[in-house]
């Protein structure tokens, strides 16, 4: 079984692919990260020209806001609920007063937090799909299925051997995304910020912010939290991926397939947003991110565990199916 | 272990509602080369396809070496090694680099089985270049490695010799004869050339609209049991022929040619010359397997 995952590992990588993805990545991360910097630069110059000081002053700003919350505070009229979120806030503030950082300047670990929040909706499944959807499908159009499912092997092992080493490369490929976003932005930004404090966990209950479940972490810690649920979503792609690949004996229509089904997904969303169906396909689910930051929702009674669900529920479906079409499957290329 | 390496019992395959095969029995014994002949779209590759496991039969059961490929399959298939049409290897790896992980594939593949079937197939000196730079002929030699690395005790070859050029074809087909003779390698080979069946097999099933229409040895099915002689005096002979063995024969210009069965030969030979005729030639008239072939097959259309 080793040997047959290490043989998938290999085909993987040898084809190249992974050069395409590194490429597409660092042409991305870098127009990203120069685009943010180039903001940033020009949103300081617009706040020194308002202020009409060379030296915009952030810090007194940030003093001031300080001193309203400690106020708020302490009087007596402020519901029970808002003082978790005022006393975070004053966190928050403290530590960027305290270590001279304007809490508006960009950093490599926000950087990379934002790329994936971004990407998992669209560019990350679309490396995904570039890099399985001819997993099965490519051995079928260059026959090599043939030479594959001739050896005293049963099929199940093959086919698990190639989930196997997709599962690998995803998890790879998630890790290269992280520290290929951070290296590259820290050279425009010139600045890590891995401890800098992040408040998460808030909850939008029956339309309204709830943040009762707001806790302050370091932003590598918030970091890894998006990064673990972009590697979940990457995961059920691949398996979702699997599956079409299995079902159809060319790439090219591999690929087809899992483009329309995300592009169709997002068009969905908006303009189908009423129809309670909608919430039950995954690319309606993929954004998981989104539910730590407290966004709004587009479809009401979406939260992150329904999300959850329903992608493990796409992920094992597909599963199921691919081994038993896999298993069955006459091979006549 | 059973004699037989590999038992074909009354498979049949349906596919998509249309019969392909409509119950096909054969055998295959240890050493022996079997020729699986047939015009296009008889049946033949969809016969070889079950037998290598690419796909399953409706019904019937297929034994490798004593083995069910349905329910033994990892037995059963680590007998065999096969060429399914033509030779489809990882075009962005080495030869070597393919046969490598196609031997991890199976037990106990060393690296000396893959040095030994590279050597056999003749390709040394170029095994570590890419696939996709390979000539046809290359490809064929390395898919033919790729089909013995693990010593099989069946190769079924499905037109493997389809896209080679005349020399690659006769190379080809001494390794295969090589094979049969020295390793006692069964071999199974589909064509639809009747020269390359007639020159390598032991065997031939004659196969069209998915059905066996005749099996035998090539002997057999090409000999006519016409004979001709060659006399001074043909009359003289047909008389003989006549009176002592009772044989009609026809006379047709020098040569007296007549029906007979053959191992009656020598005995009528000797009676001739003891008669004080001249006996100057003798010889039997064969079929070829073309005439044989087309003449079974020729109200065959596809249906």
């Amino acid at each position: 079984m080793i040997s047959l995952i290490q043989n998938e590992v290999i085909k993987l990588l040898l084809k190249k692919k992974m050069i395409l993805i590194l490429l597409l990545l660092l042409i991305f991360i870098s127009l990203f990260s120069y685009g943010e910097k180039y903001t940033y630069d020009k949103n300081l110059e617009r706040l020194e020209n308002l202020s009409g000081d060379m030296n915009y002053d952030w810090k007194n700003l940030a003093t001031q806001r300080l001193s309203d919350l400690e106020k708020r505070l302490n009087s007596s009229y402020i519901p029970d609920e808002g003082i978790a979120s005022i006393e975070i806030e004053i966190e928050q503030l403290n530590y960027f007063i305290e270590n001279d950082i304007n809490p508006i300047t960009p950093s490599a670990a926000k950087f990379s937090v934002e790329f994936v929040e971004q990407g998992i909706l669209m560019f990350i499944p679309l490396l995904i799909v570039i890099l399985a959807a001819d997993l099965v499908s490519g051995e079928f159009s260059s026959k090599t299925i043939k030479v594959l499912l001739t050896r005293a092997v049963p099929r199940w092992k093959i086919l698990l051997s190639k989930f196997i080493a997709l599962i690998m490369i995803t998890t790879i490929l998630i890790s290269i995304i992280g520290v290929l976003s951070s290296i590259v932005s820290f050279l425009f930004f010139q600045r890590w910020g891995f401890n800098e404090p992040v408040a998460t966990g808030f909850s939008l209950i029956q339309g309204s912010l709830n943040s009762d479940y707001v806790v302050l972490v370091t932003r590598f810690q918030y970091m890894l939290l998006i990064y673990s649920l972009v590697w979940y979503v990457s995961i059920v792609l691949s398996s979702i991926t699997l599956l079409i690949s299995v079902l159809v004996n060319n790439s090219a229509s591999a690929i087809g397939i899992l483009m329309a089904a995300l592009i169709s997904g997002q068009f969905l969303q908006f303009f189908l947003s009423d129809w309670t169906l909608v919430k039950y396909f995954f690319v309606t689910n993929l954004n998981l991110t989104h539910y730590l930051t407290g966004s709004y929702q587009i479809i009401e009674g979406m939260s992150l565990e329904f999300s959850i669900v329903v992608l493990s529920l796409w992920a094992f479906l597909s599963l199921f199916v691919s081994f038993q079409v896999f298993n069955r499957k006459d091979v006549l290329v | 272990m059973d004699a037989n390496v590999l038992k074909v019992s009354n498979i049949t395959k349906t596919i998509k509602n249309k019969e392909i095969i409509k119950g096909i029995s054969f055998v295959i014994n240890l050493g022996e080369i079997l020729g699986f002949l047939g015009p296009n779209g008889a049946g033949k590759s969809t016969t070889l396809r079950m037998i290598v496991g690419l796909s399953k039969p409706s019904s019937g059961y297929i034994d490798i070496c004593g083995y069910n490929i349905t329910n033994d399959y990892v037995k059963a298939m680590s007998n065999v090694g096969c060429i399914i049409e033509e030779p489809n290897l990882y075009n962005y790896m080495s030869g070597y680099k393919n046969l490598e992980m196609l031997g991890s594939m199976s037990k106990g593949v060393t690296k000396k089985d893959i040095d030994e079937a590279v050597e056999l197939v003749g390709m040394e000196k170029r095994i570590n270049d890419k696939v996709g730079i390979y000539s046809m002929g290359m490809k064929q030699r390395v898919g033919l490695a790729q089909a013995l690395i693990h010593k099989p005790k069946l190769l079924v070859l499905d037109e493997p010799t389809s896209g080679l050029d005349p020399q690659g074809i006769h190379d080809f087909r001494e390794i295969v004869k090589e094979l049969a003779k020295e390793k006692n390698i069964s071999v199974l080979i589909s064509s639809h050339l009747i020269s390359e069946v007639q020159m390598m097999c032991d065997k031939v099933s004659i196969i069209n609209n998915g059905e066996i229409i005749q099996n035998g040895s090539v002997d057999e099915m090409i000999s006519t049991g016409e004979v001709f002689w060659v006399l001074d005096d043909s009359k003289k002979g047909q008389k003989l022929l006549k009176e002592s063995f009772n044989i009609a024969s026809i006379i047709d210009k020098e040569k007296l040619i007549a029906i007979i069965d053959v191992k009656e030969l020598t005995t009528i030979n000797k009676k001739m010359i003891q008669s004080g005729m001249d006996l100057k030639y003798v010889g039997t008239k064969k079929k070829t397997l073309e005439d044989l072939f087309l003449k079974l097959t020729e109200k065959q259309k596809i249906l």
